[in-house]
């Protein structure tokens, strides 16, 4: 059974190196096979034969080290725990520094480290047998009516300025992080990383829908929470809710710069989820 | 190209993450654009989940001291050959 499971997830690892597998790095030839198989139980105790390279080492330090503290936070987004997303944040770095030949220069390095970081975050989970199963979200259209439908009812209730009145941050740590695993996956690699649709599905490896489908799905989760915190919280606008009786002089653009996508692929996306 | 058609409000808010993704196709965003310009009735909507989306992003926080897990990695990686400038 071990070995079956190593021989998955040496698999699964070079599904992340493959995509660069064409990439002539400099230092490539250098590589040893013993140093591409990542996928070892204890990787700080294996000492790989690596031939010690300085300009590698300082551009890995420079580059990919700097990422530190995002890659921190994106571990302690998915374990809850700073002990665990510690060991899982060296992990990381360990297995980016021995496929780092697999590396295209040009590429994004954070999103590079968060792929693998959630590959070992998998693979962790997998050997501890702590697999958790819930529902995709398999209707985004659904969920978004929905959070429109939530806002509506906050509206009438006079509830609904909460953003712009009330100090949410630690309210919205909190409903983050009792989001179910997949959707608030997506939530932290959109909403707080601030990574695109395609980016984020690159991540998870999965197809861009169902990133779409979780992320809407915690995105409404989130909604609901926080209005439950408002409502707990004894807040209620002391306004009377806006009119919708006259059209609003307020302009509403993308919080990002259009992708535009052909209108094709976008009515594709909006039958299939 | 034809000009973008006008639209319900069903169909505005069922695009109302994506429009404010930036996920949106020319023609479909030119649409919510359009309606949204003239529908105050959807306008609340769309600044509720833009509010929501702005507090989520602020609640972005840079890790306090990590030089002991600095430390700790490059420790790791010194074991794999890494030699840092740092070190």
């Amino acid at each position: 059974m071990r070995r079956l499971l190593r021989r998955c997830l040496s698999a699964s690892f070079t599904l992340v190196t493959d995509q660069c597998a064409s990439t002539s790095h400099v230092h490539e030839a250098e590589q040893s096979p013993a140093s591409r198989d990542p996928t070892v139980d204890s990787p700080g105790e294996q000492v790989a034969p690596h031939t010690v390279d300085a300009a590698r080492d300082a551009v890995f330090e420079r580059e990919v080290l700097a990422c530190l503290s995002d890659v921190t936070r994106y571990a302690r987004s998915l374990t809850h725990d700073e002990a665990a997303a510690d060991d899982l944040v060296q992990d990381t770095f360990l297995l980016a520094y021995r496929g780092y030949h697999t590396f295209r220069a040009g590429e994004d390095v954070r999103r590079w480290l968060f792929t693998i970081c959630r590959r070992a975050f998998l693979r962790d989970r997998m050997r501890s047998s702590r697999v958790v199963t819930t529902d995709e979200g398999t209707d985004a259209e659904l969920d978004t009516l929905a959070a429109v439908t939530g806002h509506a009812a906050a509206q009438r209730a006079g509830e609904d300025m909460l953003f712009e009145r009330f100090d949410l941050g630690p309210a919205i740590e909190h409903a983050i992080a009792a989001l179910p695993e997949v959707f608030r996956r997506a939530v932290v690699l959109v909403d707080v990383e601030g990574e695109g649709y395609e980016e984020a599905a690159e991540i998870e490896s999965v197809p861009v829908g169902t990133i779409r489908s979780r992320l809407f799905r915690g995105r409404r989760l989130l909604q609901e929470q926080l209005l439950d915190f408002a409502r707990d919280a004894g807040y209620q606008s002391a306004n009377t809710p806006p009119s919708i009786t006259a059209a609003s002089p307020t302009v509403i653009r993308p919080r990002r710069a259009p992708r535009h996508a052909s209108d094709a692929q976008m009515h594709a996306a909006e039958s299939t989820t | 190209m034809a000009p973008p058609a006008p639209i319900d409000c069903e169909t505005a808010v069922r695009r109302l993450w994506d429009f404010l993704d930036g996920e949106l196709g020319a023609m479909s965003n030119a649409e919510v654009e359009i309606h949204l310009a003239t529908c105050a009735r959807c306008v609340p909507h769309f600044t509720f989940a833009t509010g929501m989306l702005d507090a989520v992003a602020a609640s972005r926080r840079v890790p306090g001291d990590l030089e002991p897990l600095r430390a700790r990695v490059v420790a790791a990686l010194e074991t794999s050959g890494f030699r840092g400038t740092r070190t």
